[in-house]
């Protein structure tokens, strides 16, 4: 199935209302709403995101004997040759839909025969990462297009005609932070990804900076956290069925940060104002964006994970296969930093809830950034809990997979 | 908002399923790469107004351009067929070839005047941060310096007019508002670079 490209692009005259001919002090690059002082930040003017290659790494020379991991656990490669492998989601019978964003692809990975195939399920869609399982059907989010493939597992040859949400749904058609991340919730909601459209700016916060639940059916739409620049992953606590969330903070703002956050929404809060742009980290205040009282009735994260280090896929891990101390504690995948000139990230870190709702942030897969010669190897971009209790990591960088199992005693 | 139903979706997957399983041959580099030149000029530097030359691009320019069109993601009608069932070792062995092979400017004539504002408007949009100093283009970046001037005007527009789907969505946002004036003067003073 391949789509045209109807550029979701229109919003950009959206963001650029109050731009008249001046090219101001923008940044290169930005948006004219932006509101970034790159001098400001005495940051390289040269940092620019690295470039996520469009085919994929040859599987003899994937980074597999660079991933390091604890004592007992093992990583071996589960799939690759899916250029710009990220977001997957598992069907009921066992089929990994993967999505990706500049591709424009999404695969299915199913196993055949006791041999792996990747298909190339659908193409030509702008940035499609929102993927959503449920009742036999796969949910596509492509920027604002929203389309539901019914019994999906059953024609992975020929997908054919699905049913188009975009209009229920609504979603604004701005391309830059929105790319999505969507799940089902434990009510039964599907839980949508809103980003801010600029690296710092006044969103209209009643359209941006937003994690928003629908019914299935793209009605009855509600906003569950306000000032939330852009969260790439999300997943409810197996035990209290709060929503953590990862948070990218912004650029251009300095080597050490804000940093990137882990949110919890307590129970009953939501609606909550988690601070963009006013707000980041745990009280920063924005430079460039300013108010009085930026933090007054701000949540602040559960945790903190790090500079420009780029937390996107989280999940809790509720599997037999690892050891106890592993259950219901989140593996977020970190896919590393462009506004930094010392690299950071480039890993999957763990993140143990604590009793009074923080977390403490502990490495878990590293290896794949050199920090002495600054190089990475490989982005982790997604996890993802197989039924077996081992668990799968998605590597934007090289079109692969791990799969990351516990052999050791128990 | 509409979904484009193909005749045969198994027909249009299956240079992507050959890729995946691998049993298809690749068709001779010769053979591709003379189809490129049949347009875009003897070793890639285009004489044909509104063509662009592909030589002296960025390797990763190339390859992602390639694959991006095959994809539909960026659909360009006169490259449809050519890319068709184009696997991506061969677009990686072309970029390779016209990465390595030296522009060789056209004989449009710049204006020395808009070369002059061109390259004052350069400054204050700074497009050699992306593009480097000598805008000889950088990883996904193109080179602008020796492109066709035509060329780069319609390309600049339809990057301001929302009519260049791809990979960035950073040139619509730094165009946005330009004049046409600016656009050429861009145009003019980056390809003489």
């Amino acid at each position: 199935m391949r789509f045209t490209r109807k550029a979701a692009l229109g919003g950009v005259f959206l963001w650029a209302f109050a731009a008249g001919a001046a090219y101001a002090q923008q940044p290169s690059g930005m948006s004219q709403i932006d509101r970034t002082n790159q001098a400001a930040s005495k940051q390289d003017p040269g940092l620019r995101p690295h470039a996520t290659p469009p085919v994929a790494t040859p599987a003899e020379k994937l980074p597999l004997d660079k991933i390091k991991l604890p004592a007992g656990f093992k990583a071996e490669l589960w799939s690759s040759g899916h250029p710009g492998a990220r977001s997957m989601v598992r069907g009921d019978k066992g089929t990994i839909f993967m999505g990706s964003r500049t591709i424009g692809r999404v695969y299915a990975i199913v196993e055949k025969d006791g041999k792996r195939e990747t298909k190339t399920l659908l193409q030509g869609l702008t940035q499609p990462n929102g993927l959503a399982f449920r009742d036999g059907a796969l949910y596509v989010f492509a920027i604002n297009r929203v389309f539901r493939y019914d019994n999906i597992e059953s024609k992975l040859d020929n997908p054919g005609d699905p049913v188009e949400l975009t209009q229920a749904f609504n979603l604004p058609p701005e391309v830059h932070h929105n790319w999505k991340y969507v799940d089902f919730g434990p009510d039964g909601k599907l839980y949508v990804q809103v980003g801010a459209n600029c690296n710092v700016c006044e969103v209209n916060p009643g359209i941006h900076a937003q994690i928003r639940r629908y019914n299935a059916d793209g009605t009855g739409m509600e906003i569950v956290a306000r000032g939330v620049r852009n969260t790439v992953g999300f997943d409810w606590h197996p035990a209290t069925g709060e929503l953590w969330f990862t948070d990218n903070g912004r650029d251009w703002a300095g080597e050490e940060g804000p940093e990137d956050e882990l949110n919890r929404l307590p129970k009953g809060m939501e609606g909550a104002n988690f601070g963009f742009p006013y707000c980041h980290a745990n009280g920063v205040v924005d430079p460039d964006i300013r108010k009085p009282d930026a933090c007054a009735g701000v949540v602040l994260p559960a945790a903190l994970t790090g500079p420009h280090s780029a937390g996107l896929g989280i999940k809790f891990y509720t599997g037999k296969m690892f050891p106890a101390e592993y259950q219901n504690i989140a593996f977020v995948a970190r896919r590393g930093s462009w506004n930094r000139a010392q690299k950071f990230g480039y890993d999957v870190v763990i993140a143990r809830p604590q009793a009074d709702g923080s977390a403490k942030i502990e490495p878990f897969m590293t290896g794949l950034l050199d920090e002495k010669a600054n190089a990475f190897f490989g982005r982790p971009t997604y996890v993802l809990q197989m039924s077996d209790g081992a668990m799968l990591v998605s590597d934007e960088q090289n079109g692969a997979t791990y799969r990351i199992s516990y052999t050791g005693a128990k | 908002m509409s979904v484009v139903k193909r005749a045969s979706v198994a027909a249009l997957l299956a240079p992507l399923l050959v890729f995946a399983t691998g049993y298809a041959e690749s068709r001779p580099l010769e053979e591709r790469a003379a189809e490129c030149v049949a347009c875009h000029g003897p070793g890639g530097s285009s004489s044909t107004p509104g063509v662009p030359s592909i030589s002296g691009q960025p390797q990763f320019f190339i390859i992602n351009q390639l694959i991006l069109m095959r994809e539909g993601v960026r659909p360009v009608a006169a490259m449809a067929d050519v890319l068709k069932g184009l696997k991506d070792e061969e677009a990686v062995a072309l970029a390779e070839r016209f990465s390595s092979t030296p522009i060789v400017r056209s004989d449009e004539t710049a204006d020395p005047a808009l070369v002059k504002r061109g390259a004052e408007l350069a400054v204050k949009m700074r497009c050699a941060s992306c593009h480097m100093p000598g805008y000889e283009g950088s990883e996904q970046m193109p080179r602008l310096s020796g492109q066709r001037i035509d060329y780069m005007i319609d390309a600049l527009k339809a990057y301001r007019d929302d009519k260049r789907p791809g990979a960035d969505t950073a040139m619509t946002a730094v165009v946005y508002g330009a004049s046409d004036a600016d656009l050429a003067a861009l145009a003019h003073y980056t390809a003489t670079k």
